[in-house]
């Protein structure tokens, strides 16, 4: 069930102790790297009092939710409770932790019991992610070239040479994200301004 | 069908010195357009179904847009001599009315959300206090409320300990109480009072009543809407946008013994616009 697996961000745009906001078909999801690198995907919501814990900080291999401070381990169980010190968190306090994997790149994630691997793109990298207010259909009618429905991919002229690109897509409640691949050794400005007039060109015939 | 017992409760929807000042405001009152004005020398509030029962109090005019259930709640300190009135103004924030009550009777989130101003690390802690619901006036009151402060207050110099008292006498007003650093026999008093736009989104009207005669006014002002702008970046991002009446899936602690409370006193009376009953 490899298909089951969404991109929600790429590497270059989550560095260590930070935390970011990712989703998962409609879940909304806590995407954050501890200091030493490992990466979790997490429900974006305190079991406090429902803050998004995308907003929370993090310290050490830990995340901290913004509201109260709770902290929360990597297993996602409740570690510490700020407004009581001396208390240890009954280990019923925990996050749903979401399935969450970094290849080539890219950032995925997945429901917790999924199994197998994201697809593989081989000869690609990471060129940018970028937001769009139309759908897929007016992705590919603006540029015919690309093919596919949850990875668009195809040979695009990027500054007058053919070039490879995949672009993956992740559903939103206003629109979609697209998370862009092109083939190693692409010229990088040139992609990113095609993906720009792509993204004008696609709203257009969104809107049309 | 919005509620008769949500309907009989009294709403503030504007300040008083604006609309005296010969200001219209157009604005809505759970879920419905509303207009606040002065004509022929009285403050009128009228709806699309004609005027609503109005009254003026603590610098801000109150609206009842079904038959008023009791009068208007007290604030007797409002009436004391020396004390400073302050009207700060308003606060948009997206977000359910009672949510934004909720957080104004927490304390715990001072040392993360207001920073080396209300709190600051490692004083985290919050010691137990006392919480009743008050028969012979209904209302919710939380009292022994103390909490170790950078900045407590625009006169205080240094850290402190305060002392709180909270008060929500209405479904969408609060009361707190607080060590007043220049009179330690005394309380300042902060209230913040939130009009229903709709169950999603609010303004929040902060008003004091200070023993502070130093302070500019501007800066009170200041100070106090940049607390309510802090908390605005937690109002609007708590998940579910209603306020959960039923646990469900939060789990209080015993520093969030005024929220219970809070959220009882609302099921009780039946005062669920801005709330969830089921658990989601
Ligand atoms: S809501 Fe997260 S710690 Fe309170």
């Amino acid at each position: 069930m490899t298909q089951r697996w969404t991109a929600t961000g790429l590497s270059q745009d989550l560095p260590k102790a930070v935390a970011m906001a990712g989703h998962w078909q409609g879940h909304d999801l806590a995407v954050w790297r501890s200091a030493s690198g490992r990466l979790q995907a997490w429900n974006d919501r305190c079991p406090h009092r429902g803050m998004r814990l995308s907003h929370g900080f993090v310290r050490g291999e830990t995340l901290a939710c913004i509201y109260h401070g709770w902290v929360y381990g990597a297993d996602g169980g409740c570690k510490h409770i700020p407004a009581h010190p001396a208390l240890t968190p009954p280990a019923t306090i925990r996050v749903a932790a979401f399935a969450c994997v970094e290849q080539d790149g890219v950032i995925w994630v997945a429901p917790a019991e999924t199994v197998g691997a994201p697809v593989a793109l081989r000869g690609l990298q990471p060129l940018r992610s970028i937001s769009l207010t139309c759908d897929v259909v007016a992705v590919r009618l603006a540029e015919p070239a690309l093919s596919g429905d949850d990875v668009l991919r195809g040979l695009v002229q990027i500054g007058g040479q053919a070039c490879e690109v995949c672009l993956l897509v992740q559903h939103g409640a206003s629109g979609l994200t697209l998370h862009a691949l092109c083939a190693v050794g692409a010229d990088r400005i040139a992609a990113s301004r095609w993906l720009e007039d792509l993204r004008r060109r696609a709203e257009r015939k969104g809107a049309a | 069908m919005i509620a008769p017992e949500v309907m009989n409760e009294w709403y503030p929807v504007a300040m008083a010195a604006q609309i005296c000042a010969g200001q219209r405001r157009v604005t809505q009152l759970l879920g419905q357009p509303i207009t606040v004005h002065v004509q022929d020398g009285v403050i009128v509030v009228t709806g699309q179904a004609g005027p609503l029962h109005v009254t003026e109090a603590f610098g801000h005019v109150w609206a009842c847009p079904g038959t008023p259930a009791h009068p208007l709640f007290p604030i007797p300190e409002a009436l004391e001599t020396g004390r400073r009135l302050v009207d700060v103004g308003v606060v948009r924030v997206k977000c359910s009315p009672l949510r934004a009550v909720e957080n104004f009777l927490d304390i715990a989130h001072f040392p993360f959300v207001h920073t080396d101003v209300l709190g600051a690390e490692p004083h985290t802690e919050v010691n137990r206090y006392e919480v009743q619901i008050r028969e012979d006036s209904d209302e919710v009151w939380a009292t022994k409320v103390t909490f170790y402060q950078p900045q407590a207050a625009k006169s205080a110099e240094g850290g402190i300990v305060t002392q709180y008292m909270y008060r929500v006498p209405a479904p969408t007003a609060a009361v707190l109480y607080k060590t007043c650093p220049a009179r330690p026999d005394a309380w300042d008093v902060i209230g913040i009072f939130v009009q229903p736009l709709s169950e999603e989104l609010c303004d929040v009207w902060p008003w004091m009543a200070l023993y502070d005669d130093a302070t500019p006014q501007a800066e009170l002002i200041a100070f106090q809407q940049m607390i309510f702008l802090q908390d605005r970046s937690i109002l609007e991002n708590q998940i579910p946008r209603l306020l959960p009446l039923d646990p469900g899936m939060e789990i209080p602690t015993q520093a969030d013994l005024t929220s219970i409370a809070y959220r009882r006193w609302l099921k009780k009376r039946g005062l669920t616009y801005g709330a969830q009953m089921v658990a989601a």
